[in-house]
């Protein structure tokens, strides 16, 4: 009998294994180099302030992302098709070419981050930036990417030095504990446009139409939802500690040190307690995968959304000439994307940073979307949102765009000023 | 006085008037029931200032691009909301997806083509292309989209989630000159240019071919002569003459003048015989050599010269004054010892048929000995041109797409 259980069980865990990813993947590219600016910045300038933002973004990531998981497995369609399907070609240009300038602006963010890596050991951006455009466009095209994305995957075992440093900093853990649950709030862009950033990052509007066309493409069935689910959630638990200890290191070293970051080597001080004078290759090896990581998958999975949604031919193994608009749009976001970091004196971290508040700006709109999708009986049937899942991600949504309202105001008024 | 082809978002949010002129409300929808050939348009739905309604197709005055109109008077249209077994165009196949017949998704519906046939108003095509996209979004009337027909689509269902291609894409791409034929003869005006000239002059040629002899002339009237002329040259002789003898004379000569010298001749030399005599119906494209060749000699200068001609599976021999001396087929030149000379091969007494006889004395003499082409001689059996199986099939039996007009 025990046998038996253990023989079930054993079944269960490997089917798990054969669908868990999509969640597990998209959390983990999550960090991706804007992500972890965005985080070290926050700790670096703010200490432990903004670590009472992960709470709530915990809860609205997992929320946002496993709806997006139901909407997949339920009508076994991508959100660019739903969106384009129940709200018509005009709404569809509109989303798409808001999304499309938006992941430019991350693509950007991550070749930025592949040059500010690079830099701390010397090797110049003008180098680093052709080669990795020209590396990722012939991996993709040559479709042996699949590959290369689990080395990547493995690879984010890295983060996990965040999670080591923060304890070997010995922070003040009842000052940590204390910022967790009692929110500090700025009124001023600088610290407005920060918190945006970090939802931003956290919930990326990318994430949403990655995840969903992923599940589709695994065609999980709706009895086996429950796994999936537990990809998700997994996922996002995992993805939001690393973030959070981000935060912690660089709270710990950085702002305790006074050191407000302006380049990679700044941040890369964080990981000191951990590696001492080894930090710099630790980090930079760290930020060479994140944005590696999430410049192969971003300009593919933002060519592959819009292609969906505007209907054009799309696929890795057709030649410009049989899907003109896939070819040309996938191999146009990489050759601006880093063509943007190759104008003389780009500032990398700002780059990272604005990029990332752009998708927070975005988020509410794109969640709007998802929320009016997955409450559709005719789409989801029984699967339609609960009351909860409803309650916090429209609060999220009216908070999210009162905050981007707060810090155009601001931003306005310092501009007159 | 229903438009011959109208694209669904030409007409869709536009106002239906009564027959006094008076709005009654904007076009939401179509629902379409299953006709012989395409889905029929039952009924129009119409959202007015009292809610949705509907307005019989056999109701509807005037429909086109600029009106559509109603015999109705605005009080008396019966309210309706949409049923739940119906399908309804706007609302179940734009922006669908289409998938081909292995279910790999390929595109989506931008649009879709109403239009007249037989005295009933259906859907016709569904638009996949950039056009379709431009059109939907307001930006002008563009130009083609890329149009599947509506009989590469799986029949509709109620509840239908996307569409379904009965064949695969890339078939679609590869479509044979016939079936493409078939698409451009139910096109407007405009859209047959439009598509004719994505292709290559050697395709465009081979669709020309196989329409009907009016909507051919048609189509080579609209094109610039220049076109025109090098589209004829990449045809067969015989297939051009044919097109240019259908052609008011002037244009054919302005059309001609503008073609490659040595392949204007040959059209001019086809053009002089009667449509209905063996001259008519002959190509000046064979393959003919002098009796002193070996076979080895030949099946070399033939490697050289087979590829432009189209009927290489007789030889014929000729003298130096082109008179016919016998003819020999592949088969033999093939199975000959290469050293051997023509003339030894040859058959002396060649099945052949004068330039005036009549075109069924040609089709009697191609069935009776069972031959491939039929060599055609002058008065001083001097070879003019040889006559194709496939051209007399083509005049005893015309293509069901010649026949239906």
């Amino acid at each position: 009998m025990r046998n038996l259980i253990r023989k079930i069980d054993g079944k269960k865990l490997l089917f798990f294994l054969s669908i868990m990813g999509p969640g597990f993947i998209t959390a983990n590219v999550d960090n991706d180099a804007a992500g972890i600016t965005t985080y070290s910045v926050a700790g670096s300038h703010y200490g432990y302030a903004l670590l009472w933002s992960f709470i709530p973004m915990v809860f609205l990531l997992i929320i946002v992302q496993e709806m997006v998981a139901r909407l997949g497995v339920v009508t076994g369609k991508g959100l660019s098709d739903l969106i384009r399907e129940e709200y018509g070609v005009k709404t569809t240009v509109f989303v798409m070419a808001a999304l499309l300038l938006t992941n430019l602006g991350t693509c950007a963010a991550e070749f930025a981050g592949l040059a500010a890596s690079l830099e701390i050991f010397g090797v110049s951006r003008y180098v680093t930036v052709p080669i990795a455009c020209a590396v990722i466009w012939f991996l993709v095209v040559r479709g042996s990417y699949r590959t290369v994305e689990k080395v990547f995957l493995g690879a984010c075992i890295i983060y996990f030095s965040y999670i080591l440093s923060g304890f070997m900093a010995k922070p003040d853990w009842g000052d940590v504990a204390r910022h967790t649950v009692y929110p500090t709030f700025y009124m001023n862009a600088a610290f407005i446009g920060l918190l945006i950033g970090m939802v931003g990052t956290t919930v990326s509007p990318w994430m949403q139409f990655y995840q969903q066309a992923s599940i589709v493409e695994k065609q999980v069935r709706i009895e086996d939802y429950t796994y999936v689910r537990w990809d998700v959630i997994l996922g996002c638990l995992m993805a939001s500690t690393v973030a959070f200890f981000i935060v912690v290191a660089c709270g710990a070293t950085l702002h305790a040190g006074n050191i407000l970051i302006h380049t990679a080597e700044d941040a890369a001080m964080a990981l000191t307690p951990l590696a001492g004078g080894f930090a710099n290759i630790l980090f930079a090896i760290g930020l060479t995968n994140a944005s590696l990581f999430a410049a192969t998958i971003l300009p593919l999975s933002t060519t592959f959304t819009i292609c969906e949604g505007m209907g054009w031919e799309a696929g890795v193994n057709k030649t410009f000439q049989e899907a003109p608009q896939f070819m040309g749009l996938y191999t146009g976001l990489i050759i601006l994307s880093g063509g943007f970091i190759l104008v003389p004196g780009a500032p990398l971290i700002t780059i990272m940073l604005v990029s990332q508040v752009i998708n927070g700006i975005l988020l509410p709109f794109v969640l709007i979307f998802i929320l009016l999708l997955v409450n559709k009986r005719r789409l989801m049937g029984s699967y339609v949102n609960g009351r909860l899942s409803n309650g916090i991600a429209w609060g999220a949504v009216v908070v999210l765009i009162l905050l981007s309202g707060a810090l155009i105001v601001d931003v306005i008024r310092q501009v007159l000023a | 006085m229903i438009s011959d082809d109208i694209y669904l978002s030409e007409i869709l949010d536009r106002p239906l008037l009564d027959r006094k002129g008076n709005v009654i409300g904007k076009i939401k929808d179509m629902n379409v029931v299953p006709g012989d050939t395409f889905p029929v348009v039952e009924g129009i739905y119409i959202r007015g200032p009292e809610g949705l309604f509907r307005i019989l197709m056999k109701d509807i005055n005037v429909l086109n691009k600029k009106f559509v109109t109603t015999y109705e008077e605005a009080g008396a249209v019966a309210h309706m909301e949409p049923q739940e077994k119906e399908i309804r165009i706007a609302e179940h196949i734009m922006d669908k997806q289409v998938v081909d017949v292995n279910g790999a998704k390929v595109v989506r519906v931008n649009d879709v083509q109403l239009g007249q046939v037989r005295d009933q108003f259906g859907l016709l095509a569904i638009d996949v292309g950039f056009g379709g996209l431009i059109r939907r979004l307001g930006f002008g009337r563009a130009k083609r989209g890329a149009l599947i027909p509506w009989h590469y689509l799986k029949p509709l269902e109620p509840g239908l989630d996307r569409l379904t291609l009965t064949i695969t894409r890339r078939s679609l791409v590869d479509m044979h000159p016939v079936d493409m034929a078939e698409i451009v003869s139910q096109l407007s005006v405009q859209e047959r240019s439009d598509l004719l000239s994505t292709f290559d002059k050697e395709t465009t040629g081979e669709i020309i071919h196989e329409l009907d002899e009016e909507t051919r002339a048609n189509i080579i009237k609209q094109m610039k002569p220049e076109e025109a002329a090098d589209v004829l040259e990449a045809m067969n002789p015989d297939e051009a003459a044919d097109i240019l003898g259908d052609l008011p004379d002037k244009k054919a000569e302005e059309i001609i003048g503008l073609m490659d010298k040595e392949e204007a001749e040959e059209v001019i030399e086809l053009l002089e015989h009667d449509e209905d005599t063996a001259g008519g119906l002959m190509t000046t494209e064979y393959v003919s050599f002098p009796p002193d060749m070996t076979a080895e000699e030949v099946m070399q200068e033939l490697r050289l010269i087979a590829p432009d001609i189209e009927m290489i599976y007789y030889l014929y021999v000729v003298d130096n004054r082109e008179h016919l001396e016998g003819v020999l087929s592949l088969k033999d030149l093939i199975l000959a010892n290469p050293r051997a000379r023509l003339d030894t091969l040859m058959k002396r007494n060649a099945k052949k048929i004068h330039v005036n006889a009549d075109r069924k004395e040609a089709a009697e003499m191609v069935s009776k000995y069972n031959l491939m082409a039929v060599p055609v001689v002058d008065d001083q059996d001097i070879l003019q041109g040889i006559i194709t199986v496939d051209d007399i099939v083509d005049f005893l039996l015309p293509t069901p797409l010649r026949k239906r007009r």
